[in-house]
């Protein structure tokens, strides 16, 4: 009765198998072991000088070495704490603006030349400036964090809370919300998932300018310790520095994208 | 009971546009208590216009709206909406959807009761189990029955549906249809339901409001006499003589105004 149909398929292996599942990670893997041996390959095969560019077994020395007796901490701490209080105060002042911005057309069009200008403008040039009213301590570095964050969040917020479904705030409306319960209950958790992408895009923006601030105005953090690092050939260290800071951007972007999956886990399934 | 006596309505002029004509213009109407009336009409007669403007979310140009003896002036908790969107909050459970209109601060009722509520409107609407699902889990019948909940929690005594069916397959629309009937046996509820299908008029309604277009008015009133409760047999209901004259009453109503809109569009 029911005759077999003969299907064709290739042979499944455990190998096949694994790499059906997991291409992206291994392609990528694959990528950074290449990348790494390469460079390990010129310096070892004196192509090029060890003083100029490292080696990534000298890094990871180097790497373990300040880890191991700790003389990185303090350097991680003092980047830490500008960054934290950047990034914080960025989203404590850009997302209460983001919001005026746009709930109310009066404040969207009078702020937004400043926003748009700030944004697309060069901000670390502003730093000589903020170094004479501020000083050499911790705000001046805290202040030239928040201009390179706060935009890209007062821009993201302003985008979620005014591309909202006008229905669902008629919804609200129709089952007699009060304008505060129209903005908490409605308002803010549409707008929530691009809030929080707009501080995934900060968190790159936080990093760079820390690392700048600290070029120039710092006797510690991770920015002093690259520049150091440069002044006195330590090619290993510079690009120790550098390997740290790039780790802590990439986890922390990955931990902004679980925190919006798992926040707003309809916004990748709602394109229909 | 809900009065209208000449509303007409015209959306605000934007600058450069022809003046347009009236969405509604100069319609008159009550609807009784425990009624279940619907608004027929092609898109653009300003159909689910009236209804917002019976809800409150609109307030008309000019004329004079009266629910229950009380001049409206916006929404209010004796009458909720279903949408034809359904316009479920993407980001609440099926559940917590079906509480929006308790938590809020005009309806003052306790957490305890807002879920029980709610899990009681779900059951009717026989989604008992599906409470933790959230919008993009469920299919478009599903959503439509938590937004039907959602608009029952409130206990309104005016249903108004805005072609609540509309945006569902026609074989869910129709059983869709005879549950709603059946929910509403219950209960003296008062519905308006807006729809431009001429046999979801005749199968649900006490009175057909008939509508034409541009400008938008009313161009009869059908009462329609059929048996209950209608959900019984409904497809014997469905081929029945009266039903078929009734469609065809509307439908020539309908088809010479489609007509003449169209020659006029010429």
């Amino acid at each position: 009765m029911s005759q077999q149909v003969q299907v064709l398929e290739p042979p499944t292996t455990i190998l096949s198998e694994i790499w059906a599942r997991h291409q992206t990670a291994i392609t990528r893997l694959a990528a950074v072991v290449i990348a790494l041996g390469l460079w390990e390959w010129v310096v070892r095969a004196g192509k090029v000088n060890p003083l100029f560019l490292s080696s990534p077994s000298l890094v990871f020395e180097k790497l373990y070495e300040v880890f191991a007796d700790g003389s990185i901490w303090p350097h991680i701490a003092s980047s830490a704490e500008i960054a934290g209080l950047g990034f914080a105060i960025s989203i404590v002042l850009g997302v209460p603006v983001g919001i005026a911005m746009g709930r109310s057309r009066f404040i969207r069009d009078s702020t937004e030349p400043f926003v748009m200008a700030s944004y697309a403008s060069p901000t670390v040039a502003f730093l000589p400036l903020i170094i004479l009213w501020l000083g050499l301590g911790v705000w001046s570095k805290v202040v030239l964090v928040v201009l390179g964050a706060i935009f890209v969040i007062i821009i993201n917020t302003e985008v979620g809370v005014s591309s909202i479904d006008k229905k669902l705030i008629e919804t609200g409306r129709a089952f007699c919300a009060n304008e505060r319960e129209i903005l908490f209950k409605i308002i803010a958790p549409a707008a929530l998932p691009f809030i929080l992408a707009g501080f995934r895009l900060a968190i790159g923006r936080v990093l760079i300018m820390v690392v700048v601030a600290e070029f120039y105005a710092s006797t510690s953090g991770l920015g002093y310790l690259i520049f150091q690092a440069g002044a006195n050939y330590d090619t290993a260290l510079l690009f120790a520095g550098v390997f740290i800071l790039a780790g802590a951007g990439v986890i922390l972007n990955s931990a902004m994208r679980w925190v919006e999956g798992w926040i707003a886990p309809w916004q990748a399934k709602n394109s229909d | 009971m809900i009065e209208i006596s000449n509303v007409t309505h015209r959306f605000g002029n934007k600058r450069g546009a022809a003046a347009p004509a009236n969405v509604l213009e100069n319609v008159s109407f009550t609807i009784a208590d425990g009624e279940f009336v619907s608004f027929l009409g092609p898109s653009g007669c300003g159909k689910t216009t009236m209804l917002r403007i019976i809800d409150g979310i609109i307030l008309p140009s000019m004329g004079n709206v009266t629910i229950d003896g009380t001049h409206v002036r916006g929404p209010a908790p004796s009458r909720s909406m279903v949408f034809q969107e359904f316009n479920l909050l993407p980001w609440r459970s099926a559940e917590k959807n079906a509480e929006f209109g308790l938590e809020l601060e005009i309806q003052k009722t306790k957490r305890a009761d807002r879920e029980r509520i709610a899990e009681e409107n779900l059951s009717k609407l026989g989604l008992k189990s599906f409470g933790g699902y959230f919008p993009h889990q469920l299919s478009g019948g599903m959503k439509q029955r938590v937004g039907i909940a959602r608009a029952l929690s409130t206990a309104p005594k005016y249903l108004l549906m805005d072609e609540p069916f509309g945006a569902l397959d026609p074989m869910i629309r129709e059983l869709m249809q005879i549950e709603l009937l059946k929910l509403l046996s219950a209960d003296n509820r008062t519905i308006v339901f807006v729809t431009h299908s001429i046999d979801e008029a005749i199968f649900l309604s006490d009175r057909i409001f008939v509508f034409g277009a541009r400008p938008g008015r009313i161009l009869d009133i059908v009462p329609v006499d059929l048996p209950k409760p209608r959900w019984v047999d409904d497809e014997k209901i469905k081929a029945s003589a009266p039903f078929v004259a009734y469609r065809q009453r509307i439908w020539r109503l309908m088809k010479d105004e489609l007509q003449r809109g169209m020659q006029h569009a010429d």
